[in-house]
């Protein structure tokens, strides 16, 4: 499915991003690991391998930067599916953020309601049963069968 | 040899030890399923419960968990591309693509099969081999190491559907990610932006946002609805004579790879899993199809990894020195029973040392059992449209990452390589080797160093020492293939632009 | 604000209900965090612990593992746990290293703690593979004529068997390469396999190998033999005079714990540690066990918080 929606040529922006990206974690790799100290042969420090990495993903990024912008067969990258990022990122979020504070059954029971909301086709009493039950399965597995020691509501 | 293991097998078979056998591989099969909960978990759970049975079954039950999650584990990853552990991760490169395609049952009945005769071939080698392969094992030194973890990272470049340079880069970003946490040879802290990463990203975020979350971002909002599973019988879940032919090479070269790698203490099924894949994929007519749902894809990474879960007890058993986490877990079984574990537990403890390999017999043999009928069991959810499903998808990866290390950050983390893995994959970079260098990275760094320090900086330890050269070679040959086999390819691709992509409808 | 509100609740229903809450320690499940990995030693300990005092308590004791940072992040968390008696910690020998080896603990090691009862005790041993040394003397000749020739594998920078051997290294002239490996078992092969020459680890990690000629014992670290294996010596009567090291396992809590709270927890845990089960299960994880006061516990931590500081500066370890 994905390779026939993205048979259009790619744009520039499409084409180099990738090995951009990359230079940029290379070089952040550098500049933050750059104070650790190196050692010497026999007895190296903490520095060594993070630097050694860092310059090879630098080089290694600049040749697919160099490679991809010759490249002209490169198809466009399929566009983002801005509903499903927003909404799951959102459900992942809500379940971190009240895991430690509202317990296991409050934070499931919310991150399947905010996750639901991704899919186009529902209602809003169809949510709720649909995230009391998963929230129910959830006890059920996570707390009674398998008695993670994850607290069920806050304490 | 033959004789302690029959008596063994007289172990094995009594009824009640059969029973926790059978518990145990069940267990390990439920809970190997759900990802990020693993093997440890249950096996901690059930310690307990081990207080109040004798040595010899307790060591049958745990060692029936960890064997039987290693079966459960590809369930997951084939169904729904969430992967718990590395191993697994190779799983879902063929796996998942064969149940999008409608082929679900067909990628579990091959998998099971697969682990299956691994799993055996693995036992035998135990069986007839384990103090030959321990003596391989303890030549292996921080050179050797360190050049064999190379050779695994050439390997992982190999893995993927795109260009090697981009996945050899993809693993080092795997290396690199690995570095976070504090530094295993002086402690000192690298790239913790907050205390909670002290001990690192944990594997199983990292595993479960690049493959798992990514998934589910792309597919929850999909206004198309993803193939709907047919209805299955039961001579569908077995592939036709061709593809079965298509096998056999694939499983014995996986479960000799297994077999191998299982055998070295630290390096384990990963490492296993993603050289057979590797080597399959090398040495295939058709290494085009490798990542599109190809039967051998998988199957040499299933025989691979469970053939390295068996040999993985032989430094535990021989040696009494454990291999990983879980074998530790069980060598404190055995310490609470009052055995100490070493060299003279085979003379000392017959029957419990040939007992626990007869068990691996025997519960490889009951996982095959009850994986066949469960097939079309697990099919059948595949009937239930993504979009009812992914939100239960969604709280499986937040509690199980959470409960991984009760760390809401890694849950956070999670998400973050979510997106990550999302976009990575729009812009043709691939999840997996960035796993694999995320596994070996750290091995890497701590035998390199070690290696230094041992051998006071000096180079040529790398080259002159006997498996070293064998290891090297092996390197070289495998990145002379590669820069051979990509020049080949663009020549034929600017010679023939109409070769349209071998993918299936 | 929304976590304001959820712990206000039970504290309104604790003030409406003073008497009672007093007096039915414990009234909910009580926990037993520790900062290591599931099936770890720490971990396997407080599960033989929580089993039993389930027992005794009438209340399900729960086993939680917070690993992270050397065991700091669980003595963090429960550092800042409400000192109510439901949130206990096992601590392990771990923790009074922990307080000389990192910069900036989020907690003080000896002052944010109640510490209960010592659980377990045990040394070290050291041992080389068979044949290479008849004595502890030997090695350190050796490690003494050729500096940097001996090497020791331990089983991870600033674990306790590192800074033994550090010790070992100051109270000598010796001067040995101290190998780091990842954990103990790594370190044993690679003795096994002559990557390094000399291990200290605990005795179950050792005797094993002893028992089939694989590695000579050549000492052990505490300052007098060992009851379970007299024939062993010690390092202060044969190298290095004054020589102790003896690791521990101990269960501690909060600080501020209410007295009749600490009443019913060390009465429980002095009962358990009676139980020849469980001194039974203690035993065959190679530490004596060992029931102690309050007071002793916490001079112990208070001695040993001061030997690894000072180890671990005059060694030059890096601290993090």
């Amino acid at each position: 499915m994905m390779q026939e929606t993205g048979q259009m040529r790619a744009g520039l922006f499409d084409r180099v991003v990738g090995g951009i990206v990359l230079v940029l974690f290379g070089i952040a790799m550098l500049a933050i690991g750059w104070d650790y100290p190196m050692g010497r042969v026999n007895q190296m420090g903490p520095g060594f391998v993070p630097l050694s990495i860092g310059v090879i993903i630098c080089l290694l990024s600049v040749a697919i930067f160099w490679i991809d912008l010759r490249d002209e067969t490169i198809s466009s990258a399929p566009a983002l599916d801005w509903r499903g990022l927003i909404f799951v990122s959102a459900a992942i979020l809500v379940f971190a953020g009240l895991v430690e504070f509202a317990g296991l059954l409050p934070s499931m029971f919310l991150a399947v309601v905010v996750s639901k909301l991704a899919d186009r086709t529902n209602r809003p009493l169809g949510i709720l049963v649909y995230a009391g039950l998963a929230t129910l399965a959830g006890w059920l597995l996570f707390l009674v069968v398998l008695e993670l020691p994850i607290p069920a509501f806050w304490r | 040899m033959l004789e302690q293991f029959l008596l063994g097998l007289g172990v094995v078979m009594q009824p009640e030890v059969l029973v926790y056998a059978f518990a145990g591989v069940f267990i390990g099969q439920v809970i190997g399923v759900l990802p990020g909960i693993g093997a440890i978990t249950a096996i901690s759970l059930l310690l307990p419960v081990t207080f109040h049975l004798d040595a010899t079954t307790s060591i049958i039950m745990l060692a029936g968990i960890y064997y039987g999650s290693q079966y459960g584990g590809s369930i997951a990853s084939i169904l729904l591309n969430l992967p718990g552990t590395p191993s697994s991760v190779v799983t879902c490169l063929e796996g998942y693509p064969l149940a999008r395609s409608g082929r679900a049952g067909m990628a579990l009945f091959t998998a099971a099969l697969s682990s299956f005769l691994g799993g055996m071939i693995g036992v035998a080698i135990v069986v007839l081999a384990a103090i030959p392969m321990t003596t391989i094992a303890l030549k292996f030194g921080a050179p050797e190491y360190t050049m064999l973890v190379v050779l695994g990272l050439m390997a992982a470049s190999m893995v993927g559907t795109g260009s090697h340079l981009r996945a050899l880069a993809m693993v080092l970003v795997g290396v690199a990610l690995g570095l976070v946490g504090a530094d295993a040879t002086t402690g000192y802290y690298r790239y913790v932006a907050m205390p909670e990463l002290a001990d690192g990203i944990s594997l199983v975020s990292l595993a479960m946002g690049l493959f798992g979350v990514s998934e589910v971002i792309r597919n929850a909002a999909a206004r198309a609805q993803s193939k709907v599973q047919p209805q299955i019988r039961m001579r569908d879940i077995f592939p036709s004579r061709s593809e079965a032919r298509t096998l056999p090479g694939p499983i014995l070269r996986g479960a000799g790879i297994g077999s191998f790698f299982g055998a070295l203490p630290g390096t384990g099924a990963a490492i296993a899993s993603f050289m057979a894949y590797a080597v399959e994929k090398r040495f295939s007519r058709v290494p085009k199809r490798f990542g599109t749902g190809h039967l051998p894809g998988l199957a040499a990474p299933e025989s691979s990894n469970n053939a390295a879960a068996q040999t993985g007890f032989i430094p535990t058993l021989t040696l009494g020195v454990p291999g990983d986490a879980v074998m530790a877990l069980m060598i404190g079984a055995l310490i609470l029973n009052g055995i100490i574990p070493g060299p003279r537990l085979m003379v000392d403890q017959p029957t419990l040392f040939w007992g626990v390999i007869a068990s691996f017999f025997v519960g490889n043999i009951i996982l095959l059992l009850i994986n066949i009928p469960l097939i079309r069991l697990w099919v059948l959810m595949l009937r239930v449209p993504y979009q009812k499903l992914y939100p239960v998808i969604v709280i499986m990866i937040c509690v199980g990452v959470y409960s991984h290390r009760t760390s809401v950050i890694d849950v956070v983390l999670t998400l973050v390589f979510g997106i990550l893995g999302y976009l990575m994959k729009n812009y043709r970079f691939e999840p997996a080797p960035v796993l694999l260098g995320f596994v070996l990275g750290p091995l890497l760094e701590d035998n390199f160093r070690r290696a230094m320090l041992i051998y006071r900086g000096d180079f040529t330890i790398f080259v002159t020492r006997p498996i070293c050269t064998v290891l090297f070679t092996c390197t070289v040959l495998l990145i002379a293939f590669s820069i051979y086999s990509s020049i080949s390819q663009r020549r034929r691709m600017a010679a023939a632009a109409t070769d349209g992509p071998a993918s299936t409808p | 604000m929304k976590r304001n509100l959820l712990t206000a609740l039970p504290l309104v229903l604790a003030l409406a209900l003073p008497a009672a809450a007093q007096d039915s320690y414990p009234d909910r499940s009580v926990r037993i965090v520790h900062g290591f990995g599931a099936g770890g030693n720490a971990d396997t300990v407080s599960r033989i612990l929580a089993e039993a005092m389930t027992e005794g308590l009438g209340q399900p004791v729960v086993v939680e593992s917070r690993p992270g940072a050397g065991g700091t992040v669980a003595s963090g968390y429960v550092a800042n746990a409400d000192a109510d008696g439901y949130t206990l910690q096992l601590m392990v020998g771990g923790h009074t290293v922990a307080a000389g080896l990192y910069n900036s603990l989020p907690y003080d090691s000896l002052n944010d703690f109640t510490f209960l009862s010592i659980i377990g005790q045990f040394p070290f041993f050291i041992a080389a593979r068979a044949g290479e040394y008849d004595s502890l003397e030997a090695v350190i000749a050796a490690a003494t004529a050729d500096p940097g020739s001996i090497r020791i594998g331990h089983s991870g920078v600033g674990s306790t068997q590192h800074l033994t051997g550090e010790l070992l290294d100051l109270m000598t002239d010796a001067d040995f390469l101290h190998v780091p490996y990842a954990g103990g078992a790594a370190a044993a092969t690679a003795v096994m396999g002559g990557e390094v020459d000399i291990l200290i680890d605990t005795g179950t990690a050792i005797f094993g190998q002893a028992a089939a000629g694989v590695f000579d014992v050549l000492a052990v670290t505490a300052a007098e033999r060992w009851p379970d294996n007299p024939d062993v010596p010690t390092v202060s009567e044969t190298v290095a005079p004054g020589f102790n090291v003896v690791s521990w396992t101990g269960l501690g809590a909060p600080d501020g714990l209410p007295d009749n709270v600490v009443e019913v927890l060390t009465a429980e845990i002095a009962r358990v540690m009676a139980l020849d089960d469980v001194r039974g299960r203690i035993a065959a994880l190679g530490a004596s066990p060992v029931g102690s006061s309050s007071a002793e516990f916490q001079e112990l931590v208070e001695t040993q918080i001061k030997t690894w500081t000072e180890v671990i500066e005059t060694a030059g370890v890096e601290r993090r």
